[in-house]
């Protein structure tokens, strides 16, 4: 199979959104796993043991090494072989040449990613062997000819019908659509299989170095059985999968089966140590037993300090669970043989930079699958960096490039904006853009585009600048750049509350764009610029919190720029920046405590959409909720932390995974009784107000700051 | 024989239930195995998944028992052929079409996930709990541990052995891959009766 191009991509990207039966599929799992996932981990410290998983598994890759060497020895001294394959063609050699050392006719194969990535079942076809995978799932999307879907569940995509279709074209019988009765066709087709194989082929979940030992993780019981009834048993599993000790794979597992599918634990955990006994003729014999390891770029990528947490994935899936992109496109798009967050990241490492070129650009950023993630990884920044190398290789379209250029330049990006305010002015209608050039208007249909406001805030700042209070807490502004352009009434209603609850409020103007949005195109070099700017601009001020009404902005300021400062020689002051960045809502709530009297309560009925930077990337869950109680009647949505498909340049991109998103978002508020809906973060706004233009819908959307503005007591 | 756990016996009964495995108690080992010749008699017979399997007329029910001791195989054995089943105490490669049920004992119980812990290093105790379509644990209430952490000392033990085969078993063989709908029973066991003794 080919890489996609960018056409082909849209296509298939098309036709996913196009299939109902996908989507409803999808939609129903997203629902239901989160709810599941949130009741399972009810007895469990769920942050502590991700941490100690991520801790544990960084400590063994810093010694894989050993730990290979200790798990060969303990393995060997039981009968075991234990092999290292440096790349995916290795492995698959080394299979074939076991299974002719063995005079091997037939293969079962019970579920393994690692055999998926190196492509196993192909070259053992092309050696003359007959391959089974036992798996149903597996089973399913092999007599299909497919790859996986999802790491876990690999035919998500399919519907009971498919699988009777497929089923009745193997067994040569009408086979009925019942769920129950098709599991019943595989229980009978496979148990011969099982019956009559010669060697099985498995993956591993942990190799436990102590002891030689592997653990596997399977539902259905078809790893026990391929384990133990052919003559040859090849476990193929990533270096990756080394534990120390017997409590690494415990801690492990009290994760591993809560998340991928909500189960406490998986209904079969089957530790093998050794080469077993088997009986051969009636007697009494020894089972042949492999285990091989797989390198195929792994000890490269442990050496890659900013990527290198990626390998401490277990595997769940959780990631593409709860990922908005792949709930509406499914794994076939979010990945190439791993799925999801992971799979864009792995595709890139294991499967080649070109064939990850698109998809790693398919990701909106809203940090879903890092708050699920068993072991930690911080997979948005991970998806960021590999989009900037994938620049550096591959460079960046014309408007990219030099868009990056030109907010790397505050002066020049100043300049232009006002530039654009005047060339703006014929598509212009009222507070939107009436159509765009041609260029950019591609599929941009669904959301009306804002317009560039007349005067910038940093225009009107001078007559707005509060009076000095002698002994009040001083606050800065950090504007961003969508604010400060295109909506700078969100920061004037910000000011006026600030000023009525008495505080100093400081603006300096030599800040600019916080460098978010081109370090999502992979623009590394302007990041960095930007970042420097924003820094200095405020070291000097002596204020005691930077407010920013940019839910995106601030967590981008607070988490990314030390890591791209990092060669700066500036670190102190970046960390007293980071310090002092607070959201506007809880800047209200915790730092200047507002009472319910700030505000006149005239029970508008009001919903709210949660920025993911704000949920997720800051962690404020509370505050905003009890603003808009305090001043309006809070209708609760469903979903109301997802992702609305914004995501910066992201709508841009994809504007058929956005435009969805969004009508989702806009349904489920609606469905509040809603009137009006606020939120924190102006990307948000711009998509939801621009979205509900478009349906010609009555929300009223507002910033928080506006929405509290409008409820000032006097 | 370290004393009960009754909190953590408990506790297994508790998150058995929403895995279903059905529980039942009993005062012995020996009650246990009455119990499973009773399921074994109120079951249908087996479904054989093989080809050139018998036909039902001529076949007896199955009760396969690899793993126990001399005294409690002829207790067993004697009960069955009471009523008329075919015993299986080895050589299960020859009945991968199916047994009817398979009694085994666990080594260990954790109660958190509601596992029972078996040690199988022979191909038989394997084999056995796999291909039966009602598979019996008896399982003594003093050797459940709360967590998995506790069971931590057993396992390492058992795979410090130069052979063996661990199963962690916490419910039948399940399966969600056909349009997530939970189904028992695709390769192994389709129900796990456990019976947990007064010991
Ligand atoms: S950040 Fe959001 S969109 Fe990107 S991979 Fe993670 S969950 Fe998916
Ligand atoms: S990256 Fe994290 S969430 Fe995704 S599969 Fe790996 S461990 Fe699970």
């Amino acid at each position: 199979m080919t890489a996609p191009t960018m056409k082909t991509y849209h296509n298939s990207l098309k036709t996913a959104l196009d299939d109902d039966f996908l989507r409803q599929t999808l939609d129903k799992f997203a629902v239901q796993y989160r709810a599941n996932r949130q009741l399972i981990f009810a007895d469990v410290n769920e942050k502590e043991l991700i941490a100690e998983i991520a801790d544990a598994k960084d400590a063994s890759l810093d010694q894989l090494d050993q730990l290979y060497e200790r798990f060969k020895i303990e393995a060997e001294k039981k009968g075991v072989v234990v092999h290292r394959a440096a790349t995916a063609k290795d492995a698959c050699d080394l299979v074939c040449q076991l299974a002719k050392e063995n005079n091997v006719q037939t293969v079962i194969k019970s579920k393994s990613m690692t055999a998926e990535e190196i492509h196993l079942n192909h070259s053992l076809e092309e050696a003359g062997l007959k391959v089974t995978e036992t798996d149903l799932g597996e089973w399913i999307i092999q007599l299909r000819h497919e790859g996986p879907s999802h790491m876990v569940m690999p035919a998500i995509h399919l519907s009971r019908h498919q699988v009777a279709d497929v089923f009745a074209e193997t067994t040569q019988r009408d086979q009925d659509s019942d769920i129950s009765k098709l599991v019943k066709v595989a229980r009978q087709e496979l148990r011969a299989k099982f019956a009559g194989a010669d060697m099985g082929v498995s993956g591993a979940n942990f190799a436990v170095a102590q002891n030689g030992s592997i653990a596997i993780c399977t539902n259905e019981g078809n790893g026990r059985l391929t384990t133990t009834l052919p003559r040859v048993h090849v476990a193929i599993c990533g270096i990756d999968k080394l534990v120390p000790t017997i409590h690494d794979a415990l801690r492990v597992i009290k994760v591993l089966p809560r998340n991928a599918t909500a189960q406490a634990i998986t209904t079969y955990v089957s530790w093998i140590t050794g080469a077993v006994e088997r009986q051969e003729d009636g007697q009494s014999a020894q089972k042949r037993f492999h285990v091989i390891f797989l390198d195929n770029g792994r000890s490269q990528l442990i050496q890659d300090a900013k990527c290198r947490q990626a390998l401490r994935c277990v595997r769940c899936g959780a990631c593409a669970n709860v990922c908005p992109v792949y709930r509406l496109v499914g794994g076939h798009r979010m990945g190439y043989v791993y799925i999801g967050a992971i799979g864009l990241i792995l595709t890139y490492f294991f499967h080649g930079h070109e064939r990850a070129k698109l998809l790693a650009h398919n990701c909106v950023g809203c940090e879903a699958c890092k708050d699920v993630c068993a072991a930690g990884i911080d997979l948005p920044a991970i998806i960021q960096e590999i989009r900037a190398r994938l620049t550096e290789e591959f460079g960046s379209s014309m408007d990219v490039a030099l868009l990056g250029k030109v907010l790397a330049n505050r002066g020049l990006f100043h300049t232009l904006l006002k530039f654009a305010k005047w060339a703006q002015a014929p598509v212009k209608k009222g507070r939107y853009i009436r159509h765009l050039p041609e260029i950019f208007s591609l599929g941009q249909g669904f959301r009306a585009l804002p317009a560039i406001a007349n005067e910038s805030f940093r225009d009107i700042w001078p007559a707005l600048k509060p009076p000095f209070v002698p002994g009040a807490k001083k606050i800065g502004l950090f504007a961003g750049c969508a604010q400060d352009f295109i909506f700078p009434g969100h920061l004037r209603a910000a000011v006026t509350i600030l000023a009525k609850l008495g505080v100093n409020v400081e603006f300096p103007l030599t800040q600019s764009c916080c460098g978010l949005p081109v370090q999502m195109m992979g623009q590394r070099a302007a990041a960095i610029a930007t970042a420097k700017g924003n820094v200095l601009a405020f070291k000097s001020l002596d204020v005691d919190y930077v407010v920013t009404l940019c839910a995106s902005c601030a967590s981008h300021i607070k988490h990314r720029y030390a890591d791209l400062l990092a060669g700066e020689n500036m670190s102190a002051d970046v960390k007293a920046f980071g310090d002092k960045i607070i959201d506007f809502s809880s800047l209200l709530t915790d730092v200047l405590k507002v009472k319910p009297e700030t505000f006149v309560n005239n029970h508008e009925k009001v919903g709210y959409h949660y920025p993911c930077h704000l949920v997720r990337g800051m962690g404020v869950v509370e505050a905003p909720k009890t603003l808009l109680k305090a001043a309006g009647d809070y209708q609760p949505a469903a979903e109301e932390d997802v992702c609305c498909g914004f995501g910066g340049t992201y709508s841009i991109k994809f504007p058929e995974v956005s435009g969805t998103l969004l009508a989702n978002k806009l349904n489920n508020l609606q469905a509040t009784g809603a009137t009006t809906v606020v939120t924190d973060c102006p990307g948000c706004f711009m998509q939801l107000d621009g979205g509900e233009a478009i349906r010609g819908g009555k929300l009223k959307v507002e910033h928080m700051a506006e929405f509290l503005a409008r409820h000032l007591a006097k | 024989m370290s004393a009960i756990n009754q909190a953590a016996v408990e506790l297994f009964a508790a998150k058995a239930k929403p895995v279903s495995i059905l529980v039942s108690e009993a005062d012995s080992l020996e009650r246990a195995l009455d119990l499973a010749v009773s399921v074994c008699e109120k079951k249908p017979l087996a479904h054989l998944l093989l080809p050139d399997a018998a036909p039902d007329s001529a076949r007896k029910k199955t009760l396969a028992a690899p793993g126990l001791d001399e005294t409690s195989w002829n207790y067993l054995a004697e009960a069955g052929a009471k009523k008329g089943f075919e015993m299986i105490r080895g050589g299960l490669r020859n009945y991968l079409a199916g047994v009817d049920v398979t009694i085994s004992v666990a080594d260990l119980g954790v109660a958190d996930t509601a596992t029972c812990v078996l040690e199988c290093p022979k191909e038989d105790d394997r084999l056995a709990t796999m291909i039966c379509e009602t598979h019996v644990i008896a399982l003594a209430k003093s050797k459940i541990v709360a967590n998995s952490y506790e069971a931590e000392s057993f396992l390492e033990r058992a795979l410090a052995k130069e052979r063996n085969y661990t199963a962690f078993i916490s419910g039948a063989s399940r399966t969600a891959d056909i349009e997530r709908v939970l189904t028992l029973g695709v390769h192994g066991p389709l129900e796990l009766h456990l019976v947990m003794i007064e010991a």
